[in-house]
């Protein structure tokens, strides 16, 4: 920068080229932000709505099942994302083992389930959790459990299941970026550890877990804000009658009750777009302390 | 339609006769989409009036749509909250508790038909369910007059008759239903933790309801909702006598499969218990009563919707024209469903026909629909209100913690809590 002035046309000209996608931009990110902004300080009915000031702020610190929902998705938020994040470093780093055999084979079957879609395997995965569903099938032919376990009825194994869901979609997913920057790590640092004989677990403690730094930030992000927006897996597998979130609300998620306020109860579209704001503001706050956690300390 | 006659005005404006002729008998072809969801009761019902509407009126077809009924719901609902009309059905079939949610949230999606249906020849609360502000949208379909079906051969195998059933209460019942489970090792009833139907049917068979008639919530402090959760919660803690079920084909193919031994639930369920194919194996008695409860009766109401033409249709006269023609008048079509599928019209007319009268080889000859029209006649009216989603959701919210043991009074207060929070 600065080296040279762009001249006056070449400025038009960029900008022009810039023209159709920063429409586009406008038109489809950013109106819809600020008219879901408006929308959150609407209440009423339906289309008939009515300035409301702070009263949809006011709803929320009221309103027992917000909070119901918040807690739920918080849950699988705490519980979720660091079982997934620490079974995706390790399947990367077993797979980037040159000696292993059947690499690539693994690592599809890992990969795999990612490109399959929410809504199939969540109906897939609905049927194969039920009462006599082959998985209770399975472990009871093992002897592993005596009685079925109620998987969709009982709100522990219901929280338990979508956990099992989501970690087993997006478990792959994450495994790709770790596998990637696991390419990038020198091998002579290893190298050089072993020669001094630093057992492998420690290596992979003070060496491995380290280097990965920033994609474990990275993928920690992302899994956050994808779990804050859990809503096909909660609106499938655990639904009851079309209705998600059950058994008795315990895998309710802030986008399935966004959704529920939208489309099945009497549309509150303002309260909706609060609850979608808690969300925006949960995400920033979250990825701004992750970033400070994960800092580089001088 | 319009759009047809536009374009024969202005591109085959001085073309040869035969080619407008053409183009006029094609815009003359009409389409009816019609959302329903229940392919052995409504979309069936709807089925038959569209086969008597297109021997009248040859030019016009149906496409007669079902879905899961919350399917159906959410995406009626999400349409409607787009703004956009583009896939929207021309009729559409509304479940009485949430006409009055459509009809405030949405003014000017739906139709009114006034002016164009005689509505002094329909059941009056079935019309009110429908009016607002002086117009009313609906062409009333059925009510969901509540029974208790039950397997004739499980009840007899376990020593039980007909006049055993007759006026009991929900304890003799769950007295029977153990009684039945011992002998037979049939479990009496299918229940869904995640339904809060039973509640609502509790509820109005002692003239009761979740909502005073101001629309103020009507739940802590009613001896009525109290006792029906009470009742409710013995059933849900005797589980010897209960089959646990998740979702409606679940609940349904409980008793379609032989394994569940009764049901109790609206008229209409009569469709699907008739599509099992075990004729004579069923029977029909009034509903259990709630005991020590003032106005506690033997009839209650479950469902009951009715037909809703969009504003937006293109072939929204027609539209009209159909219901008003066979839904509105033909008593003969309304003998035919009843026998058919279970549906107890609000046609007042339809309920003096012979079929009325007939015995049901397939409930082993009981005169059912006369036992049907007389609970019907008996059922509290009561007002639905705007928010029934909202407190069936707190309701179902609840039922687990019941079915473990808890505390009523605790989950009234619950329910209450979290209802006053969501009806605003």
């Amino acid at each position: 920068m600065g080296k040279f002035r762009l001249g006056r046309s070449e400025n038009v000209y960029a900008w022009l080229f810039l023209a159709p996608a920063l429409t586009l931009l406008a038109i489809f990110m950013v109106y819809p932000i600020l008219w879901s902004l408006w929308m959150s300080f609407q209440t009423g009915k339906g289309v008939n709505t009515q300035f409301g000031g702070l009263a949809n702020i006011y709803r929320l610190t009221q309103d027992p099942v917000f909070l119901r929902a918040l807690t739920n998705t918080l849950i699988f938020l705490i519980i979720q994302v660091p079982i997934m994040i620490v079974l995706a470093i390790l399947a990367a780093v077993a797979l980037n083992d040159p000696k292993l055999r059947g690499r690539a084979f693994f690592r599809t079957a890992i990969f795999l389930p990612c490109v399959t879609s929410l809504v199939a395997y969540s109906v897939l995965f609905k049927s194969m959790f039920a009462t006599d569903g082959v998985v209770n099938d399975t472990l009871m032919w093992l002897h592993i459990i005596s009685s079925p376990i109620p998987w969709l009825a009982q709100p522990f194994w219901a929280k338990c299941l979508i956990i099992i869901a989501i970690t087993w979609r997006w478990t792959g997913y994450n495994m790709i970026f770790f596998l990637a920057a696991l390419q990038n790590i020198d091998r002579s640092i290893y190298e050089a550890a072993r020669i001094d004989g630093v057992p492998a677990w420690a290596r992979f403690v003070y060496l491995t877990v380290p280097m990965l730094k920033p994609v474990i930030l990275f993928t920690t992000v992302i899994s956050t804000i994808g779990t804050l927006q859990l809503f096909d897996e909660v609106n499938n597998i655990t639904a009851s009658g079309g209705v998600g979130g059950a058994p008795a609300d315990s895998t309710l998620t802030l986008s399935l009750y966004i959704y529920n306020l939208t489309f099945r109860f009497m549309p509150s579209l303002g309260y909706a777009a609060t609850v979608s704001y808690v969300i925006v503001v949960l995400v920033a706050l979250l990825t701004a302390l992750q970033f400070f956690v994960a800092r580089e300390r001088k | 339609m319009n759009r047809f006659a536009a374009l024969s005005r202005t591109t085959m404006f001085g073309l040869m006769t035969g080619a407008s002729l053409l183009a006029a008998s094609a815009a003359m072809a009409e389409e009816i989409t019609v959302w329903c969801w229940d392919p052995n009761f409504n979309g069936a019902t709807m089925k038959e009036a569209a086969a008597r509407y297109t021997a009248m009126h040859p030019d016009v077809t149906f496409n007669i749509v079902d879905f899961a009924k919350a399917d159906m719901e959410q995406k009626l609902q999400a349409q409607l909250t787009s703004g956009t009309t583009e896939g929207l059905p021309d009729i559409v079939l509304v479940e009485d508790y949430g006409a009055q949610k459509y009809l405030q949230s949405f003014p000017g999606a739906f139709e009114p038909l006034t002016d164009k249906v005689d509505y002094s020849g329909f059941a009056p609360y079935k019309v009110e369910l429908a009016t607002l502000d002086g117009q009313t949208y609906s062409l009333p379909f059925d009510s969901g007059v509540t029974g208790l079906f039950y397997r004739t051969d499980i009840l007899a195998e376990a020593g039980y008759k007909a006049e055993d059933l007759q006026d009991i209460t929900w304890e003799q019942f769950i007295e029977i239903a153990k009684v039945v489970k011992e002998k037979t090792g049939h479990p009496m009833l299918g229940i869904d933790l995640n339904d809060a139907g039973a509640i609502r049917i509790l509820l109005q068979s002692a003239g009761s309801w979740y909502f005073n008639a101001d629309g103020t919530a009507n739940l802590a402090g009613n001896p009525v909702f109290k006792a029906s959760l009470e009742t409710y919660a013995k059933l849900l803690q005797t589980p010897e006598i209960y089959k646990p079920v998740s979702g409606w084909a679940d609940y349904t193919g409980g008793f379609t499969s032989g394994e569940v031994a009764s049901v109790f639930t609206g008229v209409w369920m009569t469709g699907t218990i008739k599509a099992a194919n075990m004729s004579g194996q069923w029977g029909v008695a009034p509903l259990p009563k709630l005991s020590g409860v003032e106005g506690a009766t033997h009839a209650s109401n479950l469902g009951g919707s009715s037909w809703y033409v969009l504003a937006s249709s293109e072939e929204k006269a027609t539209a009209v024209d159909f219901l008003a023609e066979v839904w509105g008048k033909d008593a003969d079509f309304y003998q035919k469903i009843l026998v058919d599928n279970g549906a107890v019209g609000s046609l007042l007319a339809a309920r003096d026909g012979d079929a009325y009268k007939a015995s049901d080889e397939y409930f082993g000859g009981q005169a059912v629909w006369q036992n049907f029209s007389d609970w019907l006649g008996a059922i509290p009216p009561v007002n639905y209100g705007l928010f029934t989603n909202e407190v069936d959701a707190a309701v179902a919210a609840q039922l687990p913690g019941l079915a473990a043991g808890g505390s009523v009074d605790d989950a009234i207060a619950a329910i209450d809590a979290q209802v006053q929070q969501q009806i605003q």
